[in-house]
């Protein structure tokens, strides 16, 4: 689990806001901001797809013996 | 012999003197559960306490009455102390109530102080050791009883607002005596499956059956706990120490829900926002940079090149404007002196300079005049040359020598014919 793990949804998140705020406060040349741009871009395509395309999961339950079971709550 | 039979007062005020001297009667502590209270409209309260065989009258007075922490009503389970003594008007004796607290709850409620004062010395509950909940995670760890009200609200609430996360129940006992040791199990067990947040509760109940939340080893485990740890225990007003060393505190298992995971489509819409801000902001950067060009291409000097040697150009003007006019003044000036020169009296006039001068010359020439010798021929004197030299003596001539007589306008060739020497000397 050591190697290098795919940012999280919220860290993606996380890094859209902050490349949106620093385009919004217009102090960024025009080469750089196009390059945040495209790279802002393809992290809401990232985040879109990750909403729209997981699918549902299903409740689990740790057993006595640890393992997990589906769970359903009567 | 009526002597022998006692007023029923008197007997009645023998019996309250009996009372009132025992010591054990003057302080007494009482359990029991009230029945038939009255609350009078002096403040009064009226009631009986009874267990299961026996039955006591109590009265609690409006001063005593008003230091209650709690209403009590018919069947609740309470602690008293007071005094018990006889009530003359009925002969009855009863317990004159001081304090009364509810029976287990008031001792939990010490308990509940103790451990609560304990902890936060510790710093359990500092602010400081508060993990962050994160926003959007992607496994939620429940501790709670596999059944009841509270998974169920946890778990439907998470399918509502967030559907793609996982939730994960370590079922555990939440209530009775070993349902501490089943929390901190369930709480040590989370840690190995790898969830970004974990809540930990139960639904509503009284003071006892939410009281494991209250145990210190739960407590502990809460705070060991390496996930960030969302208490969720009762209702809105119930608060645990659970509660106060979670790195949450959630009013119900519906509101730990809500906390745990984001709305979905709240989600969904702060995505497309944060896009239409970016966009709008990519426009107005390009948008920006492209009238900052406009305006630099517009700009007087890149369409008037010719502007920027303009200025140089009017400098140059000036200073050639500015020489000629020096070299004008100049030659003016010079002009005017020769004007005023050659305006002077003594060039108009030159003869003046000399004419002095000419009379002097005049005197001068008269004078030599009269110095030359040519002068005195002029007078009728002459010369008698020799050989080119003049004659002072006759010793030098003889008889035949030529002579030359010069006179004021001409020459004599001569010859000699006679010499004849004076005699006077």
């Amino acid at each position: 689990m050591t190697k290098e793990k795919e940012k999280t949804f919220e860290e993606k998140l996380k890094e859209l806001e902050t490349i949106v705020n620093e385009l919004e406060s217009g102090e960024i040349d025009l080469d750089s901001s196009i390059e945040k741009y495209t790279s802002a871009m393809r992290l809401v395509k990232e985040c879109d797809e990750k909403l729209k395309n997981v699918e549902e999961q299903v409740n689990k339950i740790v057993t006595e013996n640890g393992t997990l079971e589906n769970f359903e709550v009567e | 012999m009526d002597n022998k039979y006692l007023s029923v007062s008197a007997i009645t005020r023998y019996l309250k003197a009996k009372f009132d001297s025992d010591d054990n009667l003057r302080v007494v502590f009482l359990k029991g559960e009230i029945s038939n209270i009255k609350y009078h409209t002096t403040g009064h309260i009226y009631f009986s306490l009874k267990d299961e065989t026996s039955k006591i009258n109590a009265i609690m007075f409006a001063s005593s009455a008003k230091k209650l922490l709690f209403k009590p009503i018919d069947g609740s389970k309470v602690l008293v102390t007071g005094r018990i003594s006889v009530y003359e008007a009925t002969g009855g004796y009863q317990i004159y109530v001081d304090e009364m607290l509810e029976d287990g709850i008031g001792n939990l409620y010490i308990a509940f102080e103790e451990l609560k004062k304990k902890l936060s010395k510790e710093g359990l509950f500092d602010a400081k050791y508060k993990k962050q909940i994160p926003k959007i995670p992607n496994r939620v760890g429940v501790v709670t009883a596999p059944t009841g009200a509270a998974i169920k609200d946890i778990m439907s609430t998470i399918k509502r607002r967030f559907p793609i996360c996982e939730v994960i129940l370590f079922p555990s006992l939440v209530q009775g005596e070993s349902a501490k040791e089943d929390i901190v199990k369930n709480i040590k067990l989370a840690e190995n499956y790898d969830l970004d947040v974990l809540i930990v509760g139960r639904g509503g109940g009284s003071i006892e059956d939410l009281w494991p939340f209250n145990e210190e080893i739960v407590a502990r485990a809460i705070f060991e706990c390496n996930i960030p740890v969302i208490s969720a225990v009762g209702h809105e007003i119930d608060f645990t120490i659970a509660d106060y060393v979670a790195d949450m505190r959630a009013p119900t298992p519906t509101g730990a829900a809500e906390m745990a995971v984001p709305n979905m489509s709240d989600l969904i819409s702060l995505i497309s926002n944060l896009k239409i801000r970016l966009n709008e902001a990519i426009n107005k950067n390009v948008n920006y940079q492209k009238l900052l060009l406009d305006s630099i291409k517009g700009s007087y000097a890149l369409k008037n090149p010719l502007i920027m040697y303009e200025s140089k150009k009017q400098k140059l003007d000036m200073l050639l404007d500015n020489l000629n006019k020096t070299l004008l003044k100049k030659y003016d000036n010079s002009l005017h002196k020769l004007e005023i020169v050659k305006k002077s009296f003594i060039l108009n006039n030159p003869t003046l300079l000399y004419k002095e001068k000419m009379t002097k010359l005049d005197s001068l020439i008269e004078k030599l005049e009269l110095i030359n010798p040519l002068g005195v021929l002029k007078r009728g004197y002459s010369l008698t040359y020799k050989d080119d030299k003049v004659l002072k003596d006759i010793k030098s001539v003889n008889t035949g020598d030529t002579l030359l007589i010069k006179l004021y306008d001409g020459e004599i060739n001569t010859k000699v014919k006679s010499v004849k020497e004076n005699k006077n000397d």
